[in-house]
């Protein structure tokens, strides 16, 4: 199904002259939209595009628009919800972060130069090491890859823009905001210094007890929400939006990587979560999870080590993605073994939640796990060999153009062989127990992890001339690639010969002084290697060259099909594949090759296709994003819309309540005016999020609407829905890890000494029938709506809220009774998970008696009749909230 | 879509499960016998609000897809960090 029915063009035949932007076409097909509501029909059912919030599907939001700034305008980068724009602010808020790591390593190279040294204190010392690595994997590496993510997956797919544009750009505040606490972490007292991996107990008050400790772990807090956020809007963007005839092998490489990250992300990140929300609660509150002794350090080690080995791979198949691309490109064949490279990488990302324990070698689990996470370690090298050698064929096969970008690439894959071949000593029990904790670990994972930024700069200098329209300076290019690799090498391979030298450690043996002078060396090579890359890019965005559409001649993906940048909306119709070739669809015709400007004809990846050239655009008038400065005043350019201040409202709130947060300790405040500063600021920055979440939820805002190309294996699910169903899957994940970690503290306790903390099942069971009533109440409600019975339906909320605050109520009661016995958050590890894990269910609750709340004020004005959708989606976490407690309470209050 | 009445059926099955899950507990049987028979009916139950409840059964099977690889996720998890320290 295809818009040729649906958008008509103006007598230009849909093409732009004036810059490039969204089809004319587009402009006209406002009345239709917006006749019916913003919705479109899409496999039966109704498509609004709007974004999570229900309010904005029933048709009777009060906020008007906001007008879109033109690109000079500072206005316009804080409202932008336009994936290219956001992909613009991640490349560049990441290489910022770059830069904040990449001092921070110089400052302990600087101190490593000499054994002994005093350049930095012991404590200094360990705050570097520890935020140096949090903010290169967190801040800097897989948004530097959402950055092109966030740029080139739509154009790859044919989609407009994501699934819920503003949720995209609030992805991005929240980013943003979790980098400047993290920041922020520095000014109170002392940041986080117990290294990346933050291992308990050494997490605890008890050995870093600063309020900084506390902000940084707060900051992580606030990068997975960005993530969750994220990784729901791409995976339904993927699945959903993809442009006719794109079926799944047919995507683009890099597509097809960002697709399984983003799956791995939304599994991983969550089990994340659970183990950041518990060490918070273990520091604010004083809960005692990871001061258990028998079993809080292992449990760290569990749910961190459960997300950070997929997480390995989640930094790292960007890259790949990258590699694959220009290798394709540059080589000017298909990659060899495509199919199998797709396999490869699924299998890859399957198995990576399968070896998170042979990062426990030394702990004390038992041999027979030991020996089974050795054996998957091994086995997931298995297709990473088949997809280096898919690599390597495809150069032989092909005529390599060494340009910057094959370079950065090819570099990055003969990093990536010695990372992954020294990996393998470690995926050995025996041999892991002489090289765990020591320099080799940190040469190894340095080879594979910026092996893997190696490929991401090649994909900045690939993609550098699609974003701004402008080529690069490629001397410039290759003197910077010769610098990183050169810089690179000698800076972390010395590390393997120095290997014994211990890691995170501010001393070391004598004897490896050259080595590490060598090292040190190589990190300001490799430093300043980036000066280069800064200076030319920077430069050359206002004096490059200017780069036409396809500047490559073999690129095959559908981004070199449109101008350089790409216009608003991306496409001059509709894109699709269903010819067998790439074609805008109109209702005039077909925009086939050699039409509009004339951009390079290729081959499109998958093989099968042609691509099409571009379209008119003007060149003088591109800039950084391209987009239409006449047409971004006018808050009716198009159907969809593109800008919102809110999403940067709600980071900034987010911060502020955060950073009030961390002021708390072990359930109280810092005595005298300090503890009164952090509590003013929690209670203010409280009041502002939820008035910036109202403000968000009262806008009229519309995303891309359907119909969509292929949706397959989600065709007849809107997006919305879609949306909130993957969420709830890492929600799952999310109850799952708590649960888990009752059940392995309660297994390390022994199961069946445990001491349950209620005495009385009771108040439990009056709770699950009040939750049971209230499911039961909010499908009547949405049976009500579908009848159109405003009554009816506010009965059904009505009903839901006073049970939903019954049951908290109930809650308190109990709880209140157990404080007074003497049972309390810190009192044991019993009364800690007790608290905790229903304490997270009860601010499910909560949260969803908000948005019922929410819902009744609309509903009485007579929302939701015509369109009962909302209702639904808070029905599924209602039902899902219901659901867990079906297991929490078996689980707390009687085995 | 079904009807209120299933809706209404589903519910007082939900409630009665709930019950004798409690009943289970003070019915005398050996102790991990009892927690097998509660934990069932926890299943069931949830079981039945997501194929009703949520709609799961009248939605393609790939969302449920997505949500049991989330569930296996969590149990592989537990499961396997529980029988680490056996």
């Amino acid at each position: 199904m295809n818009d040729e029915t649906r958008h008509r063009t103006e007598p230009d035949g849909g093409h732009t002259t004036d810059g490039g932007h969204a089809s004319a076409g587009e402009r006209t097909t406002d009345g239709e939209h917006e006749t019916d509501g913003g919705r479109a029909t899409d496999g039966g059912h109704a498509t609004a595009g709007d974004e999570l919030d229900p309010s904005r599907i029933d048709g009777h939001a009060d906020a008007a628009e906001e007008a879109f700034p033109p690109l000079g305008s500072i206005k316009r980068w804080f409202v932008t919800t336009n994936h290219k724009d956001i992909g613009i602010l991640y490349t560049l808020t990441a290489l910022f972060f770059l830069v904040f790591g990449g001092v921070l390593a110089l400052l302990m190279r600087v101190q490593l130069w000499t054994p002994g040294g005093n350049f930095l204190s012991p404590l200094s010392y360990n705050q570097a090491v520890t935020a140096h690595g949090l903010l290169m994997v967190f801040w800097f590496l897989s948004p530097f890859a959402f950055g092109f993510a966030n740029y080139v997956v739509p154009l790859q797919i044919g989609a407009k823009d994501l699934a819920f544009p503003r949720l995209n750009a609030l992805s991005y505040w929240l980013y943003l905001f979790s980098g400047v606490l993290f920041g922020v972490s520095f000014f109170q007292g002392q940041s986080l210094a117990g290294g990346w991996t933050m291992y308990a107990p050494l997490n605890l008050p008890t050995y870093m007890p600063n309020v900084g400790a506390t902000t940084a772990i707060l900051a992580l807090v606030l990068f997975v929400a960005s993530v969750t956020v994220s990784s729901v809007n791409f995976l339904t963007t993927m699945h959903r939006m993809r442009a006719e005839g794109l079926t799944y092998w047919r995507l683009p490489l890099f597509t097809w990587t960002i697709l399984l990250t983003v799956w791995m992300m939304l599994f991983a990140f969550a089990a994340l979560l659970a183990a950041l929300l518990i060490l918070t609660s273990d520091r604010l509150l004083g809960t005692t999870y990871f001061a258990a002794e028998g079993s809080g350090s292992l449990l760290w080690a569990h749910l961190f080590w459960f997300f950070g080995h997929p997480e390995v791979y989640i930094v790292f198949f960007p890259a790949l993605g990258v590699m694959a691309e220009t290798f394709q490109t540059f080589t000017g064949r298909r990659l060899v073994g495509r199919k199998w490279f797709i396999l490869a990488m699924i299998l890859v990302a399957v198995q990576s939640f399968a070896v998170w324990m042979h990062h426990m070698f030394l702990t004390g689990i038992n041999l027979q796990v030991k020996t089974l996470f050795m054996a998957t370690t091994i086995g997931i090298s298995l297709p990473f060999d088949l997809m280096v050698f898919a690599l390597i064929y495809t150069m032989i096969k092909g005529r390599i153009r060494f340009t910057t970008p094959f370079l950065f690439s090819f570099g990055a894959l003969v990093l990536f062989i010695i990372g992954g071949i020294t990996g393998v000593f470690l995926g050995a029990i025996v041999l892991d127990y002489e090289f765990r904790g020591t320099y080799w670990v940190v040469a190894h994972f340095h080879y594979v992890m910026v092996g893997g930024v190696t490929a991401l700069i090649g994909g900045l200098y690939y993609w550098f001339p699609k974003m701004t329209g402008r080529m690069y300076d490629e001397w410039l290019g290759k003197v910077h690639f010769g610098l990183f690799f050169v810089g690179f090498n000698l800076l972390y391979f010395p590390m393997f010969l120095a290997w014994e030298t211990p890691r995170r450690v501010i001393e070391y043996d004598p004897a490896f002084v050259t080595w590490h002078q060598l090292a040190t060396v190589g990190a300001f090579v490799l430093g300043a290697s980036f000066l280069v890359m800064f200076w030319n890019l920077s430069r050359s965005l206002f004096v490059g060259e200017e780069a036409g559409d396809n500047p490559w001649e073999f690129a095959t993906t559908a981004e070199w099909a449109v101008p350089s940048p790409p216009p608003l909306e991306n496409f001059p119709g509709t894109p699709s594949y269903g010819s067998g070739s790439l074609r805008f669809l109109t209702t005039e015709r077909a925009l086939t090759p050699g039409e509009g400007s004339g951009g390079a004809p290729g081959v499109a990846d998958g093989g099968t296709t042609a691509a099409v050239g571009g379209i008119d655009h003007d060149l003088d008038s591109r800039g950084l994003g391209g987009h239409d400065p006449d047409r971004s005043h006018d808050p009716n350019h198009g159907h969809e819309s593109h800008a919102s201040v809110w999403p940067f409202v709600v980071g900034l709130a987010s911060f502020v309540v955060f950073l009030g947060l961390s002021g708390f300790r072990d359930g109280g405040l810092p005595p005298g005016m300090e503890g009164g500063i952090y509590a003013g600021i929690a209670v203010v920055g409280t009041a502002f999020l939820a008035f910036a979440l109202v403000g968000m939820a009262r806008q009229r805002f519309r995303g891309p609407a359907g119909p969509f190309g292929e949706s397959w294996p989600f065709d007849g699910v809107e997006n919305t829905k879609l949306g909130v169903w993957i969420f709830l899957a890492s929600d799952v994940v999310l109850f799952g890890a708590f649960i888990g970690a009752y059940v392995f503290t309660r297994v390390a306790h022994g199961w069946v000494d445990w001491h349950v903390v209620p005495h009385d099942p009771t108040p439990g069971l009056v709770n699950t029938y009040l939750l049971l009533t209230s499911s039961f109440s909010v499908v009547l409600a949405l049976v009500a709506a579908e009848k159109g019975s405003r009554y009816g339906l506010l009965a059904g909320l009505t009903a839901t809220l006073v049970l939903g605050v019954g049951f908290l109520a109930n809650k308190a009661i109990e709880w209140n009774e157990l404080f007074h016995e003497g049972l309390t958050l810190s009192s044991s590890v019993e009364t800690s998970t007790f608290y905790l894990t229903t304490g997270l269910h009860g601010a499910h609750v909560l949260v969803g008696l908000l948005i019922v709340l929410y819902m009744m004020g609309r509903a009485a004005r007579g929302a939701y009749l015509d369109d009962e959708r909302p209702v639904e989606y808070f029905g599924l976490y209602w039902h899902f909230v219901d659901i867990v407690w079906l297991f929490l309470f078996p689980l707390f209050y009687i085995i | 879509m079904t009807s209120t009445k299933l809706y209404t059926a589903i519910y007082v099955v939900l409630f009665a499960m709930a019950t004798a899950q409690v009943l289970i507990e003070f019915a005398g049987l050996a102790y991990w016998v009892g927690v097998a028979a509660i934990l069932a009916l926890s299943s069931l139950k949830a079981v039945m609000v997501a194929g009703y409840y949520q709609h799961l059964r009248f939605e393609p099977p790939a969302i449920s897809a997505v949500v049991l690889v989330g569930l296996l996720a969590a149990l592989v998890l537990t499961f396997a960090a529980a029988y680490s320290i056996l």
